[in-house]
């Protein structure tokens, strides 16, 4: 039950933000890796809502491997928010873990008036925040 | 707790049986030279040129689909046609599948593959073969992972009706997997299968 790794791709697919939170559990990624990897999720959350045998659909939620779980929310911009976790995190607790980042996000980085959207976040505080949220103390 | 489809997939990338049971939103027919013959009989676009008119009925729900004089006749049933003519939906079934599958294989530590993936009006399973072989099936979101039965589909009526069958052209680039006997196996299973209906 560990959250592996949180990643926040913004509406266009590009990563804006990416986190480890164990050094194992996850293959380490350089940055170009994961900036490509942010990408392609983009693109399939997009056509998994197109396959869907029962009309309309959201794009894909939760992806599960072998060895770990992705969870994605997509909020009502379109930003995602892509929390990696151990297979035997519950759905309920990586939902909130997830709702209380994008909480975080819309203090710490929305509010913010010196971050341009949409581009890379560097900020102190909502490292903070997050690590808080993962790792309550 | 229904299951909405299932495909199958060979080492060609090459969708080689289809079978549906509660989809609601129709395949739309294959633009003809899309997919191979000996997929389905629900969506082949062909008509049948050895003269005669044959009219087969499919398992799912009571349609009955007349392949004749290459026009399909859809009942006008509740739903709709999907907007994907069901080549291009196939190619992006198995595009998904490649893409998850790499991204996995990229991110986990040791071997891994996917298992499946959920939205909110589907579940997509996957089990893949040691002969490159892919069943995909696709459920509703609550159920829980079909790998089991894909496998136990895979080891049952797959290799009984496929693999032993002597008349079947496994592995061609020009034929699909569809007979009658497979396709009344895999149909009992699934409605055999407790999280069926």
């Amino acid at each position: 039950m560990a959250i592996y790794a949180l990643w926040v791709i913004n509406k266009a697919g590009g990563l804006v933000y990416q986190r480890n939170f164990t050094a194992d559990g996850l293959a380490p990624l350089s940055s170009n890796d994961a900036l490509v990897l942010a990408g392609t999720l983009h693109g399939i959350h997009a056509i998994t809502a197109k396959l869907s045998p029962t009309g309309s659909s959201s794009g894909c939620q939760v992806i599960e491997a072998e060895t770990f779980k992705l969870h994605i929310l997509l909020t009502a911009t379109g930003t995602k928010f892509v929390l990696l976790t151990s297979p035997a995190e519950l759905q309920a607790q990586a939902d909130s873990v997830l709702r209380r980042v994008y909480e975080a996000y819309a203090d710490g980085v929305m509010k913010n008036p010196f971050q341009t959207p949409e581009m890379p976040i560097r900020s102190e505080g909502f490292d903070a925040r997050v690590g808080a949220i993962v790792k309550p103390a | 707790m229904t299951i909405y489809s299932l495909y199958i997939f060979d080492r060609h990338c090459t969708c080689v049986y289809y079978q549906d049971w509660h989809r609601s939103k129709r395949p739309r027919p294959a633009s003809s030279g899309g997919i191979l013959p000996g997929v389905s009989n629900a969506i082949s676009g062909l008509s049948d040129t050895q003269g005669g008119q044959r009219s087969s009925i499919t398992p799912s729900g009571g349609t009955v689909v007349a392949v004749g004089n290459g026009e399909l006749d859809w009942p006008d049933t509740a739903g709709s046609m999907s907007a994907l003519s069901f080549d291009e939906e196939v190619k992006l079934v198995y595009g998904i599948i490649l893409s998850l599958k790499q991204m996995v294989k990229k991110m986990a530590v040791k071997d891994d593959t996917l298992v499946n993936y959920r939205t909110s009006t589907y579940k997509l399973h996957l089990y893949e073969t040691m002969t490159g072989y892919r069943f995909v099936i696709l459920t509703d979101p609550h159920a829980e992972s079909l790998r089991f039965a894909l496998r136990q589909l895979y080891t049952g009526p797959f290799l009984d009706y496929v693999v032993r069958n002597p008349l079947m052209v496994m592995d061609s680039k020009e034929q699909g997997i569809d007979n009658e006997l497979f396709r009344a196996a895999t149909d009992r299973f699934i409605r055999g299968l407790s999280m069926y209906n």
